[in-house]
């Protein structure tokens, strides 16, 4: 794995109260934009007009009629099919049938090659049907609006926030449908890109990850060693000293062991070397078991290093030190169900590296569709998010402003983007905000200089904040899609789990329900429908 | 407008169409054969040989996908390259190299991203690896991309030679070079039974000689279309040295027989009869003069009109071999092609084999004979310059170290006078000869031990 799985772990105690606070917040921005804009266009009066649409939508919400809901998402279902939507298909069809070309060869088909094949079908299926969705959710209101067919609607007994809702169902039910199509064929695609001798490769491993912390080579708790890579991910450990790669795992009792009484181990340790040494030979690990409480230890024989692959050691239940045997569970295992695991490279200056997912207990496969599905079930979910956003952006601007502001929505909901502008506001990010920049683009100036201390360059950092608490207003509004990508799960092996992923991306995307439904609500009922 | 007729105006758009069609037309043309070299834009493609054909195979799935894209193909290349760095970065081999295909589908005649990509797979990436047949395998995804880049861009010099240049630098002269020159034949992944992989090398030879192939193909195109890696001389040089490099590499691999003294010999052809008599256009400061680097005093003469024209030729041509060390390899490949010369490095090869193995009796005479044969060839005045070369030398300092080390285990004296005395005291106080020296004495004392 190359990213932390736990990134995004949620409890679900926390979860509510999460949820709340997401909800809350965008309802509170959605009620502050509602009441400014009511202000700026109708005066004083905007507030006793804000109240008073905010008790015809709670009155709305109590007269909520399912069978108007259903009548308006079947209208939508219809005006997607005239207009062509499902045409996506036959891109879909032409995108698979010459996938094949650019994909290697499958006479040497290894766990990486399948890497890409899943990678390609998650992604491409989620590019094809996010534009289609992107247009049907930004343009429908529009147009009703255009075409003047919005009237025989508002006319009829249908409340405004029962359209808004019909579309958004309407809309995130077309995506889904066309989800769940693209999603069997480029299952079935996969499955037969595959050869019959690589299906192995097809699996979804069930890890039960432990925590880490590294002893440096004094034997005091450190941090590991940086041997250069661009990418710190990994920490290294020096072979032959006190360096240390403590893992602690949790809940760990006879249910971890597998059929046969083995306890799975699987790693994917790197290798570092400072001298070539003889290059025929690989650098060895070995693994210790300890038990702090009774001072028992098992210590493995070296295990060569399996870089870039995964590599499974299985632990057999009976250990045997000294001509004495040991219960793995019972004389390894805390009575808090701790085990504790030292890892430590056996080479002479020499490094291996790793990270807290680079060991984890396996439990037993579960079989590749169910990941698989689960990262369908992924993309679904930003399929009704974008449908909630667009169908909410589309009650207030125009069918194309919508599109542009969705899209750049979902665009900035990405870990980067987020990451970005977290950097921004804290200040991290060097270069400041957008004068600074600027300022600092025009004279060549490198960002690690600092500022003259001068009268201007104080009001252009005073400008600076302003615009960046801007941003910190628009940052709430924009969605964290960070645990919607379950691809990476499913492409690596892996199940995609309950916690670390699913519930998130549930949570994001229910909270996004109310705020949306709000700011349809109060667009159509406050904008002028006769205007085009 | 608006007082137009429906009518009028459908015939204003047609005149419209027809008036933008003839230059769209005269621009856009079709050749048809020699009768007609077609439009504006047909011309220039055939000018400049830049149609997808003449260029090189024609990859009908990445001719489409830069159709589909219109104008974006920047962008999306742009887009591609960003994350394949990020891959890199990262150590997403598979993820890198499916990227690496999407850009070269993109851009598959921009000749440097075939060039950087086939590096960074043979080199970079393969560097990342820890086990060796796993490195072997990202050498061969680089050549293989190299190959599929000749392919599809068959006019390109630079090319040719790097395709080479992996064979001949990264599989010959890697830290792991002799398990990868052992590959190269018989290659670790057991879909190939044992034999190589057809795809980098078809004929199961060696890699220097495979090398040596691209290069002279390279060295073809030359003439027509040049390169911009390497100065000339040195350029075409790359043919002989690789020729060199096998014979060499045979050397290396403890055969000295018949086979290696061919090698030496052809290497010797090659350098002196075909390299040696190619014409290179010497430029030294304002002087410029046509120049080969096997020039008699005759052909001097010949060539010189004035006793100052003379002199100049003489400057460049000597100007010329340093560059290459022209001389030093014809006088390498001369001695080399000698029968004494093959047996001496056997008897060398030998005494390490039986040092390693502790027959130090078995040694201590092979290392003797080995000097013997050494000390007459650098005696022979056309070879003397010869104790110059390292390589030769740091293989005379081993064999006399191994001989002078069996005497201290057993105990005897070393005589007074021994072949190759007075090499060892000229070289014994060179730091950089007697490290290597020390450092290879060391090894193979590690191994009998």
């Amino acid at each position: 794995m190359y990213f932390d799985p736990n990134e995004n772990l949620i409890y679900p105690l926390y979860a509510l109260s999460n949820w709340v606070l997401t909800t809350g917040g965008l309802m509170f921005v959605v009620l502050f934009v509602s009441l400014a804009n009511l202000l700026v266009t109708r005066g004083k009066s905007g507030v006793g007009v804000f109240f008073a649409e905010i008790r015809g939508m709670i009155s709305d919400v109590f007269s909520i009629s399912p069978r108007r809901i259903w009548a308006l998402t079947r209208l939508t279902f219809m005006e997607a099919y005239r207009r062509k939507a499902l045409a996506v298909f036959v891109v879909f069809a032409v995108m698979f049938m010459f996938a094949g070309w650019f994909m290697g060869d499958t006479q040497e088909i290894t766990p990486d090659q399948v890497k890409v094949y899943v990678s390609f079908v998650l992604t491409s299926i989620s590019w094809l049907t996010l534009p289609v969705v992107l247009i049907l959710c930004c343009f429908g209101i529009p147009e009703d609006i255009r075409l003047r067919s919005i009237h025989t609607i508002v006319t009829k007994p249908a409340r405004r926030i029962e359209i808004v809702l019909g579309r958004m169902i309407g809309v995130s039910m077309i995506g889904v449908l066309v989800l769940l199509v693209m999603g069997t064929v480029g299952y079935i695609w996969i499955v037969r890109q595959t050869p019959e001798r690589s299906q192995k490769f097809l699996v979804c491993r069930v890890p039960q990850y432990g925590g880490i912390k590294f002893i440096n080579r004094d034997g005091d708790e450190g941090t590991g060693v940086n041997v250069g890579d661009i990418w710190a991910f990994r920490n290294y450990i020096e072979g032959a000293t006190k360096a240390r790669a403590v893992w602690q795992f949790r809940n760990v009792d006879e249910s971890v062991l597998d059929a046969d009484g083995n306890l799975q181990l699987e790693n994917s340790f790197s290798a570092f070397r400072s001298y070539k040494g003889d290059m025929t030979r690989s650098l060895f690990y070995d693994i210790k078991f300890y038990n702090p409480e009774n001072g028992v230890s098992y210590t493995t024989d070296p295990q060569p290093v399996n870089e870039f692959r995964s590599k499974l050691d299985k632990i057999p239940r009976k250990l045997t030190v000294d001509d004495v045997q040991y219960d793995l569970i019972k004389d390894l295992v805390t009575k808090n169900k701790f085990l504790h695991v030292e890892i430590a490279c056996i080479d002479r200056e020499q490094y291996i590296g790793m990270a807290r997912p680079d060991l984890f207990i396996r439990m037993p496969n579960r079989p590749f569709w169910v990941g698989y599905w689960k990262a369908v079930l992924g993309i679904g979910l930003i399929v009704v998010l974008v449908s909630m956003i667009g169908v909410a952006a589309s009650t207030i601007v125009k069918g194309p402003i919508a599109t542009v502001l969705t899209f750049v929505l979902y665009v900035l909901s990405g870990k980067n983007s987020h990451q970005f502008m977290d950097a921004l506001m804290s200040g991290d990010f060097k270069g400041g905000g957008v004068l600074e920049s600027i300022y600092r683009l025009v004279t060549h100036m490198n960002p690690t200089t600092d500022l003259p201390e001068t009268p201007a360059f104080y009001v252009v950092k005073g400008f600076d904040l302003i615009l960046t608490s801007f941003l910190w207003l628009c940052k709430q509004v924009i969605p964290r899609l960070q645990s919607f990508n379950m691809t990476e799960f499913v492409a690596n092996g892996f199940d995609v789990p309950f916690n670390v992923s699913i519930l998130p991306s549930l949570l994001v995307t229910t909270a996004f329900i109310i705020p949306c439904v709000m700011l349809g609500y109060f667009a159509l009922r406050v904008r002028e429908l006769e205007s085009k | 407008m608006n007082k137009l007729t429906s009518q009028q105006r459908k015939l204003m758009y047609l005149i419209g169409i027809i008036v933008l069609l003839i230059p769209i037309i005269q621009l856009s043309l079709p050749a048809d054969g020699k009768k007609n070299p077609g439009g504006w834009l047909s011309q220039l493609r055939t000018k400049y040989d830049l149609g997808e054909s003449d260029l090189g195979d024609v990859d009908a799935s990445g001719a489409a996908i830069n159709l589909v894209l219109l104008g974006m193909r920047g962008v999306a290349v742009n887009l591609l390259w960003i994350e394949m760095d990020q891959q890199k970065d990262m150590k997403r081999w598979a993820e890198m190299q499916a990227t690496t295909e999407s850009i070269v589908r993109l851009q598959p005649h921009y000749e440097k991203v075939w060039d950087i990509n086939g590096w960074n797979l043979a080199y970079n990436t393969s560097a990342e690896w820890d086990a060796v047949p796993d490195r072997y395998y990202w050498v061969k995804q680089g050549e293989k991309l190299l190959k599929r880049g000749v392919a599809r861009n068959k006019r390109s010099t630079e090319l040719y030679y790097r395709a080479g240049k992996v064979l001949q630098h990264k599989i010959g002269y890697a830290d792991e070079s002799v398990d990868y020159r052992k590959y190269f034949l018989s290659d670790p992944d057991p879909a190939f039974n044992g034999g190589p992989d057809p795809e980098i090398n078809p004929d199961g030879k060696d890699n220097f000689l495979a090398a040596k192939d691209w290069f002279l193909e390279s060295c073809e195109r030359e003439t027509t279309r040049p390169q911009h890696i390497l100065d000339r001389s040195l350029f075409r040089a790359t043919p002989a040295r690789c020729q060199f490099d096998y014979a060499a590499g045979l050397q290396k691999d403890g055969r000295f027989g018949e086979e290696t003294r061919a090698a030496w010999e052809l290497a010797r052809q090659d350098w002196t009869e075909k390299y040696g008599r190619e014409i290179f256009h010497a430029v030294i400061g304002p002087d410029e003069s046509d120049i080969r680097m096997e020039m008699t005093e005759d052909d001097v003469k010949q060539i010189a009109k004035t006793p100052d024209d003379e002199l100049r030729v003489r400057r460049a041509v000597d100007q010329y071999q340093k560059m290459v060390n022209y001389a030093y390899w014809r006088m390498r490949a001369f001695a080399e092609a000698e029968p004494d010369t093959a047996e001496a490095h056997r008897n060398f090869f030998e005494a390490k084999q039986a040092f390693k193995a502790q027959e130090f009796e078995k040694a201590r005479a092979s290392a003797f004979s080995g000097m013997e044969a050494f000390d007459k060839l650098f005696k022979r005045p056309e070879y003397k310059n010869l104790v110059d070369e390292e390589l030769l030398t740091e293989e005379c300092m081993l064999g006399w170290k191994i001989w002078d080390d069996i005497h201290q285990i057993a105990q005897e004296k070393v005589p007074e006078d021994f072949p190759l005395k007075w090499l060892v005291e000229m070289k014994i106080t060179n730091d950089s000869i007697m490290k290597q020296v020390n450092k290879q004495f060391k090894r193979l004392f590690l191994d009998s031990r």
